[in-house]
């Protein structure tokens, strides 16, 4: 299952915790992002493995914006 | 009419009415509403868990089940047989919409069903099945119903790929155009997908059984529920997932509805101390559980469903506020959000809130508060109602205070600002004092708490019908 995970909201990259090549289950966390006072994981959502990871520790992501790429 | 058209070497055909509405039922209990004849749609009555419901079903054998006016009338004739016994009636759909054959008749015919649709609508449950592609006519009579329910197989589209090919050059495929991934996760037309045709059909039998008949309250019978308080993160900024306290709270798994749409909100259907309730509960794990256009839409579409079913609704609420975005606003988040403040203040239906964490702002509002009109609101100790989270709330009032502090004092001013803020304006003491919160109640107490709530109401039951907003 290969597909683009994109922000669904404005907010600031909290932490990365998935590298490229890691193998992830649908669920896992890949990215935690932060916006009104939250913690916001960032899902994979479907079983496959991190292509790339297009964020770093306190980026800011905007709705749409690339988070990271999954094969 | 009354001849079959159907040789006997096809009795095996998956397309074959029959065996799917005997599928719905319980064994043995179908009866022939129409003729097994060459309409295009077979209606029958027989009892889902021993209650009477009524179906009907495309003859997908028959022209790809297309619509023409004597399948129409049958449909019609099953609908308004729902209506005056006061019973589910659950379709299920393989069509492509209305015969061509039959020109403008069948479009007449195709206009009747959706008019008795929404003559039913609010006054039966209705529920529709999609198993095949259900295109033009086809489309809109499952969305016209109150929950649509997909399987692997069932498509759903306006117009089919090779009409959006030649007009807007598109190449696209069915399940691509209008499969269980668009429909359950980004339209919002399909509430419930499924891996099989079987597995759909049984959900429909779960669905109609829980709206069919709902059973009563009992309060007396409703154990602790320990595991309800330990679910939530000790830190107030984690996300969790509000499914399992959904679980928890329900006496047994409900039917999610529109699970993979915004899910930054959740809508389940589910016994709750022995009665059939709709719990709503703002999700964190997906937004943080904001509330947002397509959030708010989705609840207040399942809270007018459930008023005007006479379904009584438990709403947990943990919310942050509403998405801050040009997307949002440009997206309706105002006209949208508005079903919302709309749906809970219209709904008659016992309606019990239970703040677990914290509600903000105009958030709170929405999500079913004292203000439009619930029926108790409750609150878990340590929870906060208030406009903002206290240290936002410091950071804007307090500006030119923190700013003037020394720097090494800023934190510890910040940290004495905030207390006083909770103090004052935070946590959930103010609701209490002006009564928009009822009571703080442990988690263990909960499920009986609001089981007590909910028994103690007047049970009444909207008068409207159902739009598929």
């Amino acid at each position: 299952m290969s597909g683009e995970i994109r922000s669904e909201m404005s907010a600031n990259v909290w932490k990365v915790v998935t590298l490229p090549g890691a193998k992830v289950a649908e669920g896992d966390t890949l990215v935690i992002l932060e916006s009104m006072k939250m913690e916001i994981p960032v899902l994979a959502e479907a079983d496959g493995t991190v292509a790339e990871v297009a964020v770093h520790e306190g980026d800011v992501v905007q709705e749409g914006d690339l988070i990271a790429v999954m094969v | 009419m009354t001849t079959s058209p159907v040789s006997a070497d096809a009795v095996t055909d998956v397309r074959d009415p029959l065996p799917r509405l005997e599928a719905l039922f319980d064994e043995g209990t179908v009866k022939p509403m129409s003729p097994r004849d060459d309409s295009g749609v077979l209606s029958v009555r027989g009892e889902i868990d021993g209650a009477p419901v009524i179906a009907y079903c495309s003859d997908a054998r028959l022209m790809g089940g297309a619509m023409g006016t004597d399948g129409c009338q049958h449909i019609v004739g099953a609908i308004d047989s729902a209506i005056r016994e006061r019973i589910p009636v659950i379709g299920v759909w393989h069509s492509g919409g209305a015969r061509l054959a039959e020109g403008v008749v069948a479009l007449d015919a195709v206009g009747q069903v959706f008019a008795a649709m929404v003559r039913a609508s609010g006054r039966v449950p209705q529920i529709s099945v999609v198993l095949g592609p259900a295109a033009g006519g086809a489309a809109y009579g499952p969305a016209l119903t109150d929950i649509v329910v997909m399987s692997d197989t069932g498509r759903i589209f306006v117009t089919g790929p090779e009409v959006v090919r030649s007009v807007t050059g598109e190449q696209v495929d069915m399940e691509r155009l209008g499969g269980p991934e668009p429909h359950g996760r980004r339209s919002g037309v399909v509430h419930v997908t499924t891996k099989d045709d079987a597995s759909a059909l049984a959900k429909a039998r779960e669905l109609a059984s829980l709206l069919g008949h709902h059973g009563r309250f009992s309060p007396a019978d409703v154990p602790d529920s320990p595991e309800l308080g330990t679910i939530l993160p000790e830190q107030v900024n984690r996300a969790y997932d509000v499914k399992p306290v959904v679980k928890a709270l329900l006496d047994a798994p409900g039917v999610e509805l529109h699970a993979k749409w915004a899910p930054n909100i959740v809508t389940t259907l589910g016994k709750f101390a022995g009665r059939t309730v709709g719990v709503i509960a703002n999700n964190p794990l997906r937004l943080g559980g904001c509330l947002d256009a397509s959030s708010a839409e989705k609840a207040a579409r399942f809270v007018r469903m459930c008023d005007s079913l006479g379904v009584p609704l438990i709403v947990l609420v943990d919310v942050p506020g509403y998405l801050p975005g040009v997307g949002q606003e440009w997206d309706g988040v105002v006209r949208r959000g508005a079903k919302l403040l709309h749906a809970f203040s219209e709904a008659v239906v016992p309606r019990v809130t239970l703040v677990t964490r914290k509600a903000y702002g105009g958030a709170y509002i929405a999500m079913n508060s004292r203000s439009l009109g619930a029926t108790a609101v409750f609150a878990w100790p340590n929870s906060e109602v208030a406009v903002m989270g206290a240290s936002a709330a410091v950071n804007i009032l307090h500006r030119k205070k923190l700013a003037a502090a020394k720097p090494e004092d800023r934190e510890a001013l910040r940290a004495q600002l905030i207390e006083e803020q909770i103090q004052t304006a935070g946590g959930v003491g103010r609701a209490l004092e002006i009564g928009v919160v009822d009571e703080v109640i442990e988690p263990v107490i909960t499920r009986r708490r609001i089981a007590e709530a909910l028994a103690a109401a007047p049970s009444a039951r909207g008068a409207h019908g159902n739009i598929p907003l």
